[in-house]
């Protein structure tokens, strides 16, 4: 193998497949990086066995072949190369790749690349088109709603549906979910469904740039296994077995109590209470107060310790129904009104010990379900 | 049957059995009888378990002649006048009732001498029926012979225990009361065989190996506490040294031994959340206090007591108790590494053992007012707390105080151990114990409302309930501890037989599954356990602890481990883990400088 690549392109590359770069693994090639030329591009590829990154490259090939170079030794390499071009040149016979950039010559101890674990070739032909900025959107209002413990390991992942022209993100770690629509361009012939590692996803999120338009979704039949493609950027994940719940059934079709807010305020008042709550339980504590003739109603929110003290804000907000009192965990509160991109947001309950739930208001394809917590007043 | 007045034998046997109720009550008797008269050598000799011979020789004040017969004579006694003198009793006997309870129900000679008598007065009781004195030739002092005990109750005989059990019973007995009194020379010989022999020079340490055997009673810690005229002296066990019952915990209220389950339970809050659930120290502790502050005179065989101002005592005891726990309580150190941690700590004790605050105050008269006369003189006004920084468990150099020393985080290792840096060295941290302390501390906050009662601790509430199916003992537990899961935080809800709906869990535990998190609670107690309501509760948070805590082997970022060790400076015990386990090990600087042959062996 005897190639050339920019240094930025060679640089940017290996940021995006560092991450699927396994630290702590009884496979030595894991840790390291396949490179291999491609049809005219460079092919960086990483692997730990759960999630597989690729990423494609220009570069001027003037003999093919691969090799797998150790990520962190490569990494920092060509982090610190100063020219544009970095030529690379491989003994096959040692698998040593030699790598000059200006007055920097070195050699690097490979592993052959038919040590690598093989990466799969999608056919990309039915595939499902899902425009990049709306996916992304999706999984920053989902994944976060993913439980991070593997006692129940189908609630790791985030339950991605396919119907018609409709694609659903959903999550739940067991005290809320998230659920979020999008339409597609293009219907699917056949619903599908798959439980994709919420980790996965949010990888993805990170590596399918603005730039571009869509991405392609393969779900490689009886594979257990779904790969996200872009143009330059492949992502393939192994699916979590399992039966996931049926979260829609666990959202409250109606409310007693219903205040329309600011989102800004919301958020500003959960962080607030957040400082105080962090201590303790992480409770917050909120004050449905129903309006008067003449004065709107409120929204007090309060978060408090024993060692820090005592923070409330009362936020003005529109009251329909009765006042109602309930404590969430502040948290919930908080990364829930993060993803939130409406100006002005719903939070809907019936009573302290059922579901609270948000949704902004103006946009019916996202709705967040939070479980309170029961205190002692 | 018509009424009629019982014959004087029946009823003085009737009320024998309230005194002597087996060969181990006549041994107590006799024995304190000897202490009361001043004895500075006692010799017991049993003969089959007691049932045939049990002979107590005495060198104490002896009987004169005249009064003999007034000893086996019921409600005699030489020891109080008036009802007034019962509440300031300084004796171990008051009733008058042991001789006579004794000698009707077997067949004694009394032969005693007092000092200045020319020859001894011997006296025969065969059931109660007194025979005629007689003078004969022996030393000053008193000796009972008491041959075929119930032999005119045949009941009784039947409802004793095999022989093993009552000889056992009998070395007991006589054991405690040897470190009860440590000046007073004891030999017991049973069937031949001597089984005990104090020297009388003071040494408790020798006379609780008896009790305990050699190597325990060389890790036993030593308790001395003084405060307001009570006074408390013995040994107890350290946190890694423990049984499964409370039988190893021996209890003497001035000079008398107690089964006090209040004093019992202020020594066990002593050892609250050192120990693992479950498992109880050993014990030989002796409170002394003015005898006008406790009521002796509450049980038939006096082991029960009543104090006046309990609260005082009980936290006098506790606090004393725990003070002594904690001296001996460091992070165990280096040489602690192959022993069993806490061991090492043992010979620090025993040198200071040698001092003279403990035997001094015992080599006069015991039992006789221990608590007033005895107790160390008086501390001039105004220098209180210097005499206290004089106790023992204070003069122990590099005892570190029962609080978390301040923690500088250096790193993780091994995904399981914080190095951390303290004044006084390295400290290695179990995260997992750290931890579990950590919020076994908060929970325990959380449990208690602001007024110090128990509250709700709150509850996260599931977004679908868990369905949880027990075994039946452990389904039996929960059914009967609903409301205490619920104030832990558990709504929990029946669901069919063995089954069960989790609703909320503690929002401690909101991190883990709801289902393994209530089946852990409940699983493994034993089925025989019926542990009282308080300590239920705290079993249970421990174990939501242990289970809520980090494992070991998870990687934690540095503010995570930073957040750990600061919580943990936080803590009460921020040295042992709920389960008695210590969370941290404390490497000296001196230790480290030894170890890299910095500097030579001090
Ligand atoms: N070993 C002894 N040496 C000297 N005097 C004794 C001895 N044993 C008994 N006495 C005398 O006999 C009396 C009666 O003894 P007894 O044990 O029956 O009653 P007590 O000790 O006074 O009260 P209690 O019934 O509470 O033991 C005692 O008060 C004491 O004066
Ligand atoms: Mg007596």
């Amino acid at each position: 193998m005897k190639i050339s690549v920019l240094q930025e392109n060679l640089a940017h590359g290996l940021s995006i497949v560092s991450r699927a770069v396994s630290s702590r693994s009884t496979l030595p090639v894991l840790a390291n990086v396949l490179i291999a030329t491609d049809e005219g591009r460079l092919r960086l590829s990483a692997t730990n066995l759960e999630l597989g990154i690729t990423c494609w490259i220009g570069a001027k090939i003037q003999e093919e072949g691969s090799t797998t170079v150790p990520a962190r030794t490569f990494t920092e390499l060509v982090s610190t190369l100063t020219d544009k071009q970095v030529d690379m040149n491989l003994n096959v016979r040692t698998q040593t790749l030699n790598v000059r950039c200006g007055a920097s010559n070195t050699d690097l101890k490979c592993i052959d690349a038919q040590e690598f674990p093989p990466m799969p070739v999608p056919d990309l032909s039915d595939g499902i088109q899902i425009n990049v900025a709306d996916l992304k959107e999706m999984i920053q209002q989902v994944a976060f709603a993913a439980s991070t413990d593997d006692a129940r390991p189908i609630l790791t992942g985030v339950q991605v549906s396919l119907n018609g022209n409709r694609i659903t993100l959903s999550a739940a770690d067991g005290f809320r979910l998230s659920v979020r629509h999008a339409e597609l361009s293009s219907a699917v012939p056949n619903p599908v469904s798959a439980v994709i590692p919420a980790r996965a996803l949010v990888e993805l999120s990170r590596i399918a740039t603005d730039g571009e338009q869509v991405v392609t979704m393969i779900l490689p039949p009886g594979r257990s296994q779904v790969i996200f493609r872009t143009r330059d950027t492949e992502l393939v994940s192994q699916l979590i077995d399992g039966v996931f719940p049926d979260l829609v059934q666990l959202i409250p079709k109606s409310y007693r109590t219903r205040a329309l807010l600011s989102t800004a305020s919301f958020l500003k008042a959960c962080k607030q209470a957040e400082i105080f709550a962090r201590e303790g339980s992480r409770i917050a504590r909120l004050n449905v107060q129903a309006g008067g003739e003449m004065q709107p109603g409120t929204v007090e929110i309060t978060g408090q310790s024993e060692e820090t003290g005592h923070n409330q804000t009362v936020i003005d907000a529109s009251v329909e129904g009765s006042s109602q009192m309930i404590a969430f965990n502040v948290r919930f509160l908080r990364e829930a009104l993060d993803v939130i991109k409406t100006p002005n947001v719903a939070l809907e309950t019936n009573s302290d010990t059922s579901p609270g739930v948000l949704r902004p208001v103006g946009e019916e394809s996202f709705v967040h379900v939070i479980m309170p917590m029961h205190v002692s007043n | 049957m018509p009424i009629q007045t019982l014959p004087q034998e029946v009823a003085s046997q009737i009320a024998a059995g309230e005194v002597v109720e087996r060969p181990a009550s006549v041994v107590k008797e006799l024995l304190e009888n000897s202490l009361d008269a001043g004895a500075s050598f006692i010799s017991v000799k049993v003969e089959e378990a007691g049932k045939s011979l049990i002979e107590v020789v005495d060198d104490g004040a002896g009987i004169p002649a005249g009064e003999l017969h007034l000893a086996v004579a019921r409600h005699a006694t030489s020891k109080l006048r008036s009802a007034e003198d019962l509440f300031h009793i300084s004796t171990l006997g008051f009733r008058g009732e042991a001789l006579a309870s004794i000698t009707s129900v077997s067949r004694t000679t009394i032969t005693s001498r007092t000092k200045d008598a020319a020859s001894a007065t011997r006296l025969r009781i065969e059931g109660g029926i007194v025979g005629e004195a007689s003078a004969v030739g022996a030393p000053p002092g008193t000796v009972v012979r008491v041959e075929d005990l119930f032999y005119n109750v045949p009941a009784r005989l039947k409802f004793l225990k095999s022989d093993v059990t009552e000889k056992r019973q009998i070395d007991i007995l006589a054991t405690r009361y040897a470190l009860a009194y440590p000046h007073v020379r004891l030999h017991l010989i049973q069937d031949g065989k001597p089984t005990l022999q104090t020297s009388g020079n003071g040494n408790q340490r020798e006379i609780l190996a008896a009790l305990y055997g050699a190597d325990i009673a060389r890790q036993m810690l030593e308790v001395y506490a003084q405060e307001e005229g009570l006074g408390l002296r013995g040994f107890i066990s350290p946190v890694a040294l423990t049984r499964s019952n409370r039988r190893e915990i021996t209890l003497f209220v001035n000079g008398r031994p107690v089964q006090d389950t209040a004093l019992t339970a202020a020594l066990l809050q002593a050892y609250h959340t050192l120990l693992m659930v479950g498992r109880y120290p050993l014990a030989a502790l002796f409170l002394s206090l003015p005898a006008e502050e406790v009521d002796v005179n509450v049980h038939p065989t006096k082991a029960e007591v009543r104090f006046r101002e309990s609260g005082k005592i009980f936290s006098f005891f506790t606090r004393s108790v725990r003070k002594a726990l904690m001296a001996a309580l460091p992070a165990p150190g280096m040489d602690g590494f192959s022993s069993e941690w806490g061991q090492p700590k043992w010979r620090n004790l025993d040198r200071d053992s040698a001092q003279p605050t403990w035997s001094e105050p015992l080599r006069r008269q015991p039992a006789v007012d221990w608590g007033e006369e005895n107790a160390p003189p008086p501390e001039p006004p105004g220098e209180a707390p210097v005499q206290e920084a004089q106790a023992p468990v204070f003069q122990q150099p590099r005892v570190p105080s029962l609080a978390a020393p301040i923690l500088r985080l250096v790193g993780q290792i091994a995904s399981a151990y914080l190095v951390a840096e303290g004044p006084d060295g390295l400290y290695l941290v179990d995260q997992h114990a750290a931890h579990e302390r950590v919020l076994y501390e908060k929970m325990m906050a959380q449990h208690l409302d602001a007024a110090g009662q128990p509250g709700k601790i709150p509850a996260q509430a599931l977004l679908q309930p868990a369905l949880v199916e027990l075994p039946a003992a452990a389904a039996r537990l929960v059914t009967e501890q609903l409301s205490l899961l619920e104030h832990l935080g558990f709504e929990v809800e029946p669901f069919g037989p063995g089954a069960f709906l989790v609703r909320a869990v503690p929002v401690l535990l909101s991190g883990m599954d709801a289902g393994a998190a209530l089946r852990v609670l409940v699983e493994d107690f034993e089925e025989d356990e019926t542990p009282l309501q308080s300590e239920l509760e705290a079993r249970v948070i421990a174990r939501v602890c242990k289970r809520a805590a980090v494992k070991a082997g998870q990687a934690l970022s540095a503010d995570e481990q930073r957040a750990l060790l600061h919580d943990l400076e936080a803590c009460q015990s921020p040295r042992t883990c709920p389960h008695g386990r210590p969370t941290m090990i404390h490497l000296s600087v001196d230790l480290l400088e030894r170890q890299f042959g910095r500097r030579g062996a001090r």
